[in-house]
């Protein structure tokens, strides 16, 4: 099953350490996203970078490192995302959020195609 | 260029150790000849011979000789020969120049349409998309991991570039939490890949896609890229390509 749409995708950037009581930020926002039904959320880890904070983040194997950055992907309709978009507020202590309007086409596996 | 009909054959006679300006006479004049323009030269290592001072030069590999006789023979026409001549025969120092008339059958052709030394710097900027396909790794194709056979078939229909990118947590169409385990070689990560391409070329792949995700989410954004290139044979081509106006709408 196939369905278009027009969506907004933001991208949330900040680092692996950040905290969210108690649990990783990143785990944090995905489980909201997870509540209110947001359609796509995934989160990479970069190999290095800076943010607001200005400190290099380095993710290195031999040092292991933590503080990573991250970056989100989160994509929806436009009304969705403003559901969000107030709880980012609320957790994103430190970080950078990047909105676009983004055009979708999203496939679901339809029951039939899915028991096989 | 030198085209069929007549022309004058010339060679040079020399020995191998005189030297010009600190460099082998040979080599010198090769460079002459080459900056002068001239359609082409060869230059022959004689194995045994002697000269003006009848003194024997041959190979011998218990006395290295190295004064071994030189040919180098060009072809040119008469007006070119004649221009060069006089300096020719200053190179050629102790040397013989010898000139005969000729015919030429059939000129050489340039094999391949002349390169720049030195690649040049590009910068194409212009209009394009990003189409961004969320899956997970545990999507297959025909007994393939899908982010590979996508990149494959990115590949074989010729889109600009696509990066595959794996998540280290998500969900997706198919609803699961994905956690990367990547010590564990777990394959249940979300794959993100993002391609980018004019908006023909991506839309034109488009029924591709359609036929080879089941379930995920493709997201298409508009982008501006500046695109660094070093020139290549086609590159005027690809300037066609990209040009802004030629690439979306």
């Amino acid at each position: 099953m196939k369905e278009q749409f027009s969506a907004r995708m933001l991208r949330v950037h900040f680092g692996e350490d950040d905290r969210w009581q108690g649990k990783p930020l990143h785990e944090a926002i995905l489980a909201k996203c997870k509540e209110l039904g947001i359609a796509e959320a995934i989160v990479f880890r970069g190999i290095e970078g800076y943010g607001s904070a200005t400190r290099i983040r380095h993710a290195s194997y031999w040092r292991l490192s933590k503080d990573a950055p991250i970056q989100m992907t989160i994509i929806d309709t436009e009304e969705r995302i403003a559901m969000l978009l107030p709880h980012l507020d609320a957790m994103v202590e430190e970080g950078l959020v990047a909105t676009s309007t983004v055009e979708v086409i999203r496939y679901v596996r339809t029951p039939a195609t899915a028991q096989t | 260029m030198l085209n069929a009909g007549k022309a004058i054959k010339v060679s040079i006679y020399l020995s191998d150790g005189s030297t010009h300006h600190g460099v082998p006479v040979y080599s010198s004049i090769l460079d002459f000849l080459f900056f002068r323009g001239v359609a082409g030269a060869t230059v022959f290592k004689g194995v045994a011979g002697f000269g003006a001072d009848h003194h024997m030069h041959s190979a011998n590999l218990v006395e290295i000789s190295d004064r071994l006789p030189i040919k180098i023979e060009f072809i040119e026409t008469r007006e070119k020969v004649e221009s060069i001549l006089g300096k020719l025969e200053e190179m050629a120092g102790s040397g013989l120049i010898e000139m005969q008339e000729t015919t030429v059958a059939k000129p050489a052709q340039v094999s391949k349409p002349s390169k720049p030394v030195a690649p040049e710097h590009l910068k194409i900027e212009g209009n394009a998309q990003m189409m961004r396909i969320f899956i997970s790794e545990e999507d297959r194709w025909k007994d393939k991991p899908l982010h590979e056979a996508l990149v494959a078939a990115m590949r074989a229909n010729d889109i600009a570039g696509v990066t595959v990118y794996r998540g280290i947590l998500g969900y997706g169409a198919h609803g699961r939490i994905h956690k990367d385990k990547s010590l564990l070689s777990s394959h249940r990560g979300s794959i993100m890949l993002s391609a980018i391409d004019t908006a023909e070329k991506l839309r034109a792949f488009l029924p591709l896609v359609d036929q080879m995700v089941e379930a995920g989410l493709v997201v298409f954004s508009d982008v501006d890229i500046i695109k660094y290139a070093y020139r290549a044979l086609d590159v005027e081509a690809a300037a066609e390509q990209t040009k802004p106006g030629t690439v979306s709408e």
